[in-house]
């Protein structure tokens, strides 16, 4: 039995002992890394992609994909900066936010499964049609002087330097472990995107979990959103382009199975910390940006073969 | 090969330098090709890097007429049947020149008219003089088409045999290390109620089967025999809510209702275990006691989240009384033996209560010792006041375990025989469109 589950865990543990391996190299090669305070900065850098990351892992299990993740948040953050602009009380605006999010996502869900569209294209179609909105509601301007009262709920300090937005991730990633693990939904979603058809043929609702899955992803892109607004103080309907290729390789990273049916939350947020650390990492030693993309892409290409070798290494054992 | 030792690194050595072919038993055709251009794949007659369909075309044809086969070389692999498809693979081979073919399985998804001609050619091949290994589960087709038939039993080899000297007992025998009644027999009572459980009038899908009715009692097992493609699966999938129907009335302990999804079958009390364990039964990457517990998660929660120590009870529980084996609730199902992956199936709907169990094809890829214990099981099943549907399309099976038999031919119902009018051919020619003159 204890086998079985080190088999289990082992995804996890294998990215957290990259993770640690990697700041300590980075920590031999400048002592700076280690601080206190870098390594706040290793997390608050992980935050937003973090929480991207939980969203799409949702998509992913399910068998899909959702592209639209970053025009989703752009969208949140252009809607909600204008809501807080014109005097909404912040909390209101956070839970419209959400509320939109999370409806955005379900006309994802909407199209995979009622028009039984391609994910990849449903939310291809989507991503553009989202980003557009963005910009038709503000002209193409970014929305200026964000009060500061909704900037303080997600940006302030907590405790010492530890800004409340890594608790809005703790959240999210508590919320998302419990959905995933202990409630209906979660065991319907596994069994959906490990086999569609036998989930169906065993009485399971394929399309309303599909539907759940899709809307917790866009829950999950406008929290992004609204701490990226919270952060910088303006809402640019530009921003979170290609931040749907970062989530996707935290998921990887952390073990999400592309084809559906694996993955967890633990793993996806240790992938998200992992691209984080690496990303201030190699800032802090002074290479360039252009080789952070080159080691990046080496790292996702690593874990996906790390994925190969497991397998059979597991078929070895067993 | 020849005397000589030769070893293979992956089937395409194998086909260059052995020249043995396998036929699979789900039968590899890439659908949007040509006939011609799937026997040919990765060896196409070519010049210049431009693939010579003068070439190809003829030398496929030639090929397909040796084999007797009614299509061409241009035709596109998705317009062939599941038989002509066995051919095709057949046909590569030969295109191969295999001195050694191997078949697995192949007439798993067969018509019996389809049977007969793989029979026919597989003969002919044998007298040309390519050696044939001929893997099968039907006994039967081991004794009608083999000379000699050699058993390996849980990974080892066990022995051969010549059939002509040898009869179905003693190869069961050695099948199973043991004795058991390996063909289909009641062990117990029947237990047929006068309580109708389930009752369907009129059932039509438009183009795939029409006026379906029929009754099932309580405690009764009632078979649905014919051929590959007689629709009985698909009149299976659309009472259980998964295919949509045109018209048709589907009444439950007398009460109708309407089955518009997979859901409402479930908590109509309906359950299906589906004919392809792989892609319609079990689910990937998920342990036995979360495939056991899929279909009713709300028994087992505990303050609105499922708690896993009852899933865990549920699944040792059934785990003890179907003797699913490997035992252990976190061992991944994928992995699992057949006959055990079916148990697993069954084990989820008998947690769940449902009235109907609908079996389809059953014991399909499963062990004669395992076979034996899901007739087993489906006897419990009814003496607990439960009621079974058996679509199989082993005859012996539905003979052995049915107390009434429907048989269905072209999507239609042909005949409805009680048990003391079951007979293979009475069976048969019902399945064949025939009008019960035998």
């Amino acid at each position: 039995m204890p086998k079985v589950s080190l088999r289990n865990m082992g995804r996890e543990l294998a990215v957290f002992i990259a993770l640690i391996i990697m700041i300590i190299v980075f920590a031999l090669i400048d002592s700076a890394y280690v601080t206190t305070g870098n390594l706040v900065d290793i997390v608050k850098q992980s935050t937003i992609n973090g929480i991207l990351a939980i969203g799409i892992t949702f998509a992913i299990i399910s068998g899909g994909i959702d592209l639209s993740i970053g025009c989703t948040f752009a969208i949140v953050i252009v809607a909600v900066g204008e809501l807080t602009v014109r005097g909404v009380p912040p909390l209101v605006a956070i839970v419209m936010g959400a509320a939109l999010g999370f409806m955005m996502g379900t006309i994802n869900g909407f199209l995979v499964t009622k028009m039984h569209l391609q994910p990849f294209i449903a939310t291809l179609g989507t991503m553009s049609v989202y980003r557009g909105l963005a910009y038709v509601v503000t002209g193409g301007w970014p929305v200026l002087n964000i009060p500061d009262n909704y900037r303080r709920i997600l940006n302030a300090k907590v405790i010492g330097d530890i800004p409340g937005s890594i608790f809005v991730l703790i959240g999210i990633a508590v919320l998302a472990h419990i959905l995933l693990k202990t409630t209906r939904f979660g065991n319907y979603l596994f069994a959906v995107g490990g086999n569609e058809e036998s989930a169906k043929l065993s009485g399971v609702n394929v399309s309303r979990t599909k539907i759940i899955a899709y809307g917790f992803c866009g829950f999950c892109a406008a929290f992004a959103g609204m701490i990226m607004l919270a952060n910088l103080g303006t809402g640019e309907p530009a921003s979170g382009q290609g931040y749907e290729l970062d989530a996707i390789a935290a998921a990887a990273i952390g073990g999400t199975r592309m084809a559906g049916g694996k993955g967890s939350v633990l793993g996806t947020v240790l992938g998200a910390l992992l691209l984080a650390a690496l990303k201030i990492g190699l800032i802090i030693t002074g290479v360039s940006t252009f080789w952070q993309y080159i080691v990046t892409g080496i790292i996702i290409i690593i874990a996906a073969y790390f994925e190969i070798i497991q397998t059979k290494i597991s078929a070895l054992i067993s | 090969m020849d005397g000589e030792k030769v070893v293979f690194k992956n089937p395409n050595d194998a086909i260059i330098k052995g020249c043995i072919s396998k036929v699979h038993q789900e039968v590899n055709v890439v659908r949007d090709l040509t006939v011609g251009q799937n026997i040919t794949l990765g060896y196409e007659p070519s010049r210049a890097m431009i693939v010579d369909y003068k070439k190809l075309n003829p030398t496929v044809n030639k090929i397909l007429e040796r084999l007797k086969c009614n299509f061409r070389s241009e035709d596109m692999a998705y317009t062939l049947t599941a038989g002509q498809m066995q051919m095709l693979s057949i046909a590569k081979a030969l295109f191969h020149n295999s001195r050694v073919i191997s078949l697995d399985e192949p007439t798993a998804s067969l018509t019996v008219r389809e049977t007969e001609a793989l029979f026919a050619i597989i003969r002919e091949l044998r007298e040309s003089g390519i050696t044939i290994i001929y893997v099968s589960h039907r006994l039967d087709e081991v004794f009608q088409i083999c000379d000699r038939a050699t058993i390996l039993r849980d990974g080892a080899y066990i022995t051969t045999l010549e059939t002509a000297t040898t009869t179905r007992e003693d190869l069961i025998q050695y099948m199973v290390g043991r004795e058991v009644n390996a063909t289909a027999t009641r062990m117990k009572e029947s237990c047929v109620q006068e309580e109708v459980a389930l009752e369907v009038e009129g059932l039509t899908r438009k183009g795939v089967f029409k006026d379906i009715s029929f009754q099932l009692h309580k405690g009764e097992i009632l078979g649905f025999s014919g051929l590959v493609g007689a629709g009985r699966t698909e009149v299976m999938r659309a009472i259980f809510g998964a295919d949509k129907l045109t018209s048709g009335q589907v009444r439950l302990k007398g009460k109708p209702v309407r089955i518009k999804n997979t859901q409402d079958a479930l908590r109509s009390g309906i359950g299906l275990l589906p004919e392809e364990r792989k892609t319609q039964g079990f689910i990937n990457f998920t342990t036995n006691t979360d495939n056991v517990a899929l279909s009713c998660l709300e028994k087992f929660l505990t303050n609105g989240f499922v708690d896993k120590k009852k899933k865990l009870r549920n699944y040792r529980h059934f785990a003890e009384e179907l003797q699913i084996n490997p035992r252990q609730p976190e061992f991944l199902t994928q992995n699992m033996s057949g006959g055990n992956q079916q148990k697993i199936i069954l084990a989820r709907w008998l947690s769940t209560n449902v009235d109907v169990i609908i079996f389809d094809e059953p014991t399909k890829g499963v062990d004669v010792a395992a076979k034996a214990e899901i007739y087993r099981l489906m006897e419990e099943i009814v003496h607990s006041g439960k009621s079974v549907i058996v679509v199989s399309s082993e005859l012996p099976e539905v003979i052995g375990i049915s107390d009434r038999i429907i048989v269905m031919c072209e999507g239609e119902k042909t005949a409805e025989l009680e048990r003391e009018a079951f007979s293979e051919e009475t069976i048969l020619n019902y399945a064949m469109g025939g009008n019960g003159n035998a």
